[in-house]
């Protein structure tokens, strides 16, 4: 289980190297003055430096109240079950973005459809593959077609002349 | 009375079917966006957004509007019949909706709820066609510090108003800044920040991290949960709705006082969120008999409904005259005007007046469009939320992300909206307000050139902040708001201490 403490802890550490690698990155174009006013790199720097000082003051306020013995950050913020349910959700969500970036948007939106609705919902295949062509081609015929934009395509597209 | 004679010619631009067409097109959408869980209006008109690039702007400006609407009030409407808020800005009318719904009273409380929004709606719309056109005159007179001191007030408000630690709004704002200034820097043409990673050298958009944010990050919250729909059944009677209708004038104090607060916090940015809840709260503890709230009170719904869509529209006043959104769904459509070429502020209005006052024009209408859309499609919608969530969330995840490639056709994209999802989730659980990050994503670049400017100005010194009433105002009122977090503590501190004495 995964208390408050840490999820709080954790993403404020997250926060604050956020804001030091932009605090980095905006060091190489100079932050101090030329002669057309303030360096490139001197409002990136300043936000980035204030991203990462509040997150530190968060991380120092989170760690204060757990001494200070603050019920609420030993509440739990994801337990086990709940992580399943995450999780379960989560991963075929990553699936879809693989798939989309290899084999197109349109194969990776059957594929996700048809697997959370036969696997995950325990529908039967023919609703299942229904509503995943359904939807796909519903999303062929209002993008392609009506609005004249194109989703990203795979290698399997030109082979039924897409 | 210029402005009555502007507003006459942009009905004259508004009042196409072309254009009530896309009100009720809109409308339709933004009631679907607003029911369905994981989309709501911000994400709504950022997943619309790509494919008006090629409207014409007025078209598309009525089109974003409607859908915003639109959300609002399917917002309502799962709220009162499933106990879900659809919306944020709704959470407050499930305390009496819902009970409401259950004593059989479904039609009353929708019928409450969609006549008191569309008053709450009608009166910031009025405000914003009195006074837009005098706030953007006396907005011409800003040059780059006053821009500055505005966006430097605005985001002092939402650290100092918005409820939320302020250390966490800061982190948030201070984010969306930094992912701001990612791509070409538009003073110096450097490109900046993109650690040799060519996907960033466009820059991140705005719209990417609404999607992730609010779409995927609350579809994964969703899931946590387990939602599951338990609604009741409801029919929308003509007949009852005229019942309705004829019992609201008794509720014109609950009215106006709503209207006003909503009104406030939609030009300060507050928000819909907060002005409704703001206006449970006075309505209750100005009830001859607060007891009866949490009931089925029709002051209950009649209150927060209000105030939710004052604030709605009238969060368009300051994005319209001065160039800042008042609300994150007002900074993705001020995002959506510079992306087709127009320049949100003062100049837009003798620029564009066709436009400004078309739009305006547009929102009585849509307003008026929506709540007749509304009530006669409840039963409709309400029975999409009988689709098993097993359907509708994948189906949502695969719209949120094939909009987000749909931005500029970049598979990066849906890597980064996936990210910002991730992002979302967190930051959700945690409290952190997400709507100080998503404008400052939209204001990132403005704000950035006003202090370059004014720097430049100044020869560098800060003191150009405080060089005239007008700026040095603006600058005090925002360092006002900053410390409002610290007085309230200090405040607290105290009187816990003398509690304690006391005792």
């Amino acid at each position: 289980m995964i208390t408050r403490f840490w999820a709080e802890s954790a993403t404020a550490v997250a926060t604050m190297a956020f804001g030091l690698i932009i605090v980095y990155g905006a060091l190489e174009f100079g932050i101090g003055w030329d002669s057309s006013g303030p360096q490139p790199g001197a409002f990136p720097f300043y936000t980035g430096l204030l991203v990462a000082l509040a997150s530190l003051g968060t991380l120092a306020l989170t760690i204060g109240r757990r001494i200070a013995g603050n019920a609420g950050l030993q509440e739990s913020f994801l337990d086990a079950e709940r992580f399943k349910r995450v999780a379960s959700f989560f991963l075929p969500l990553l699936a879809f973005v693989v798939l989309s970036v290899t084999l197109g948007m349109y194969v990776a939106t059957i594929l996700y459809l048809v697997f959370a609705m036969r696997f995950q919902g325990g529908y039967g295949w023919l609703p299942s593959l229904a509503t995943a062509f359904g939807a796909a081609a519903f999303f062929y015929l209002a993008l392609e077609k009506f609005f004249q934009i194109g989703l990203l395509k795979g290698p399997l597209e030109p082979l039924l002349g897409l | 009375m210029d402005n009555v004679a502007s507003l006459m010619h942009g009905f004259s631009v508004a009042l196409t079917t072309h254009h009530i067409l896309l009100m009720m097109a809109g409308v339709l959408l933004g009631i679907l966006v607003g029911v369905l869980p994981g989309l709501g209006a911000p994400n709504g008109v950022s997943l619309l957004l790509p494919l008006t690039f090629s409207m014409d702007p007025v078209s598309a400006i009525i089109l974003l509007t409607s859908l915003y609407w639109g959300a609002l009030f399917g917002g309502s409407t799962t709220s009162i019949l499933f106990n879900i808020p659809g919306e944020p800005s709704s959470v407050a009318t499930t305390f009496d909706g819902h009970p409401m719904a259950k004593q059989g009273r479904a039609t009353e409380a929708l019928s409450f709820a969609f006549l008191s929004a569309g008053f709450g709606a009608m009166a910031g719309v009025i405000l914003i066609t009195l006074l837009s056109g005098w706030v953007a005159k006396f907005a011409l007179k800003f040059s780059s510090p006053e821009y500055f001191a505005v966006y430097f007030m605005t985001f002092a408000s939402f650290i100092g108003l918005g409820g939320a630690s302020p250390l966490k709004a800061i982190v948030s704002m201070g984010v969306g800044f930094a992912l701001a200034s990612i791509g070409m820097d538009s003073v110096s043409g450097n490109v900046r920040l993109t650690f040799e990673f060519d996907a960033l050298l466009g820059g991140v958009s705005f719209l990417i991290a609404v999607i992730g944010l609010f779409g995927i990050g609350e579809l994964i919250i969703t899931m946590e949960e387990g939602l599951k729909f338990e609604g009741v059944q409801a029919k929308v009677r003509i007949s009852d709705v005229l019942r309705t209708a004829a019992k609201l004038p008794r509720y014109w104090v609950a009215l106006l006082r709503s209207s006003l607060i909503g009104i406030w916090m939609g030009i300060t940015p507050g928000g819909p969120t907060a002005a409704s809840f703001m206006s449970y709260a006075m309505a209750k503890r100005t009830s001859r008999n607060p007891a009866k709230f949490g009931k089925g009170e029709p002051e209950g719904v009649i209150a927060p409904e209000t105030a939710d869509h004052a604030a709605g529209s009238s969060a368009m006043l300051p994005m319209l005259a001065l160039g800042i959104p008042g609300s994150a769904t007002a900074a993705v459509m001020m995002g959506g005007l510079m992306i087709w070429g127009l320049n949100p502020g003062p100049t837009l209005f003798t620029d564009r007046p066709d436009f400004v006052w078309g739009l305006i024009a547009s929102m009585y209408l849509g307003n008026v469009v929506a709540v007749i859309v509304v009530l006669a499609t409840v039963p409709l919608f309400a029975s999409i939320l009988r689709i098993p969530f097993a359907i509708i969330g994948p189906i949502i995840v695969a719209i949120c992300f094939i909009g987000a490639f749909t931005v500029a056709s970049k598979s990066f994209d849906i890597w980064l909206a996936l990210a910002f999802g991730v992002v979302g989730y967190l930051f959700k659980k945690l409290d952190y307000p997400i709507a100080p990050l998503v404008l400052a994503m939209v204001i990132g670049d403005k704000a950035e050139d006003a202090f370059r400017q004014s720097m430049i100005f100044s020869q560098g010194s800060l003191s150009i902040f405080w060089s005239n009433a007008l700026v040095s105002t603006l600058m005090a009122i925002g360092v006002v708001l900053l410390l409002l977090p610290l007085v309230g503590m200090i405040a607290q501190r105290l009187r816990g201490r003398t509690a304690q004495s006391t005792v």
